[in-house]
């Protein structure tokens, strides 16, 4: 497995330690002028969330961690879990409902989103940065306001409660930065 | 940070340039400027080299050159100068920085330590200051301190190091400049060995202020044998490091041989002083374009 040095720790490198996969958050390079360089990093584990510190000695190796990213189409939802389908090798996989948790109110039929594979089990499903969404449930547009500075709570079809600005009204078509569940335009 | 513009910043450090070269005009120390090039480069176990395609290497230090320059007689000198260092980026580190480098003959350990803090006054006003020997600082700060899980192989030397720089250093110059003395003879680096309370010693120095480094000083090393040694030792701890060995560079030991004048020797970071001076979160926020714009 290919291994990579401490010089190469960037923000987003994934890497294993003690068998498990972690996504490096930062890496702060500690030095006294003449003496032992170190960095100390932080990780988050990819599954659990976790945060940790650790302190390598500079030019330690650490095993890349086996993950990859790959597209993959939703399907449709039951019970259990989310079906999901590889648009080129027409493979479906189900990820389990814990998996998804509050991705849930991101999923859309027939969206492509990057399925995050750890030794080949599924860990995350990252949905599209900004998706196109329509609002099904809000209190009636206000004309005068157009600022957009002024908010109500909506709900959209993908189930997700958002706060968009006063002028909205239900079936408008609107844009939604998904990292942040912000409101980012009409379409 | 205040909110005074990168332009305002700049304007400061052209203006403490000339301060910096005013306090040495003022105590008789001439200024030199020894090539940034020098076909041999310094030895040591953890400064790593940048080496340019002409057989040639960027300085990560002026101090053999200056060396050179006392050996053969010139008399009290500094250098105001950007140095290299390979792989050193961070808040606080850029892998090329300005240093201020100085020698002094004649002068003893402390009365270099005063002057330093003297220079460091000049950007920062005039702060209290404590010494600690390194041992003390060791025992306030650490004495309970247990290496990280991570760190279970390391030898003693590193763990050491490790609680220097993770749990004694963010005590150091919290409200008062901080000089730490008499470094263990594993670190010695270029200075003079001497026993304190019956323990060898180094007679090195380390300034720090708000848990930064700021200089390092020692009563120059003149013997050319234990030069050599130490070299030599720098050399083995980086091939055990699966680092390449660098050249010794044989006009400073015969410098050496030639007879270095007693005399002690500081090198302090310019960067760091103006980061300080300008309360600034990292060297990006003082310097013109730091190494990532560069």
């Amino acid at each position: 497995m290919a291994q990579i040095s401490t010089n190469e720790f960037r923000s987003g490198v994934k890497v294993e330690i003690e068998g498990e996969p972690y996504n490096i958050v930062s890496n702060e390079f500690v030095k006294p002028g003449k003496g032992q360089p170190f960095n100390r990093v932080k990780l988050r584990h990819l599954k659990t969330g976790r945060v940790i510190e650790r302190t390598f000695k500079s030019g330690e190796k650490l095993n890349e961690a086996d993950v990859n990213e790959t597209k993959m189409r939703m399907l449709y939802k039951e019970a259990d879990g989310v079906i999901f389908m590889d648009d080129q090798t027409y493979d479906q996989i189900t990820i389990p409902n814990s998996l998804i948790a509050d991705k849930d109110q991101w999923l859309m039929e027939e969206v492509l989103y990057d399925v995050v594979f750890y030794k080949g089990e599924p860990i995350e499903v990252v949905p599209p940065t900004f998706m196109e969404m329509v609002i099904t449930e809000t209190a009636p547009g206000l004309r005068g306001d157009t600022s957009g500075r002024v908010l109500k709570p909506a709900m959209t079809n993908s189930g997700a409660k958002i706060q968009v600005p006063i002028f909205c009204n239900e079936g408008d078509k609107i844009k939604v930065d998904t990292r942040t569940g912000d409101y980012v335009s009409r379409i | 940070m205040s909110q005074e513009s990168k332009i305002d910043r700049l304007k400061d450090r052209g203006a403490m340039f000339a301060k910096a070269r005013a306090f040495f005009a003022q105590r008789n120390v001439l200024e030199v400027d020894c090539p940034v090039l020098s076909g041999a480069a310094p030895v040591d176990a953890h400064i790593d080299i940048i080496e340019t395609r002409c057989n040639r290497y960027l300085h990560s230090s002026v101090e053999y050159a200056m060396k050179r320059l006392l050996a053969q007689g010139i008399g009290d000198i500094y250098q105001l100068s950007h140095v290299f260092r390979e792989g050193e980026f961070g808040r606080l580190h850029n892998p090329e920085f300005t240093m201020v480098e100085w020698y002094r003959r004649n002068f003893t350990y402390t009365g270099l330590i005063e002057e330093t803090i003297d220079f460091i006054y000049l950007f920062l006003g005039p702060i209290p200051s404590r010494c600690l020997s390194y041992k003390e600082a060791l025992d306030t700060y650490a004495k309970d301190a247990v290496p990280p899980p991570e760190g279970a192989e390391w030898t003693p030397d590193t763990f050491t190091a490790y609680r220097m720089a993770f749990v004694v250093q963010p005590h150091l110059g919290k409200d008062e400049l901080t000089v730490i003395t008499h470094f263990p003879p594993a670190q010695a680096a270029l200075g003079r060995m001497t026993t304190v309370g019956g323990e060898l010693v180094a007679e090195r120095f380390e300034i720090f202020y708000k848990g930064i480094e700021l200089a390092n000083g020692s009563h120059e090393l003149c013997n050319p044998v234990e030069q050599r040694a130490r070299l030599h030792l720098a050399n083995a701890q980086r091939q055990a490091d699966n680092k390449s060995a660098l050249p010794l560079d044989e006009n400073f030991l015969s410098a050496l041989q030639l007879g270095l004048p007693d005399c002690c020797g500081v090198a302090v970071g310019f960067d760091r002083l103006m980061l300080l001076r300008h309360n600034a979160e990292s060297l990006a926020d003082i310097l013109p374009f730091a190494w990532k714009e560069a």
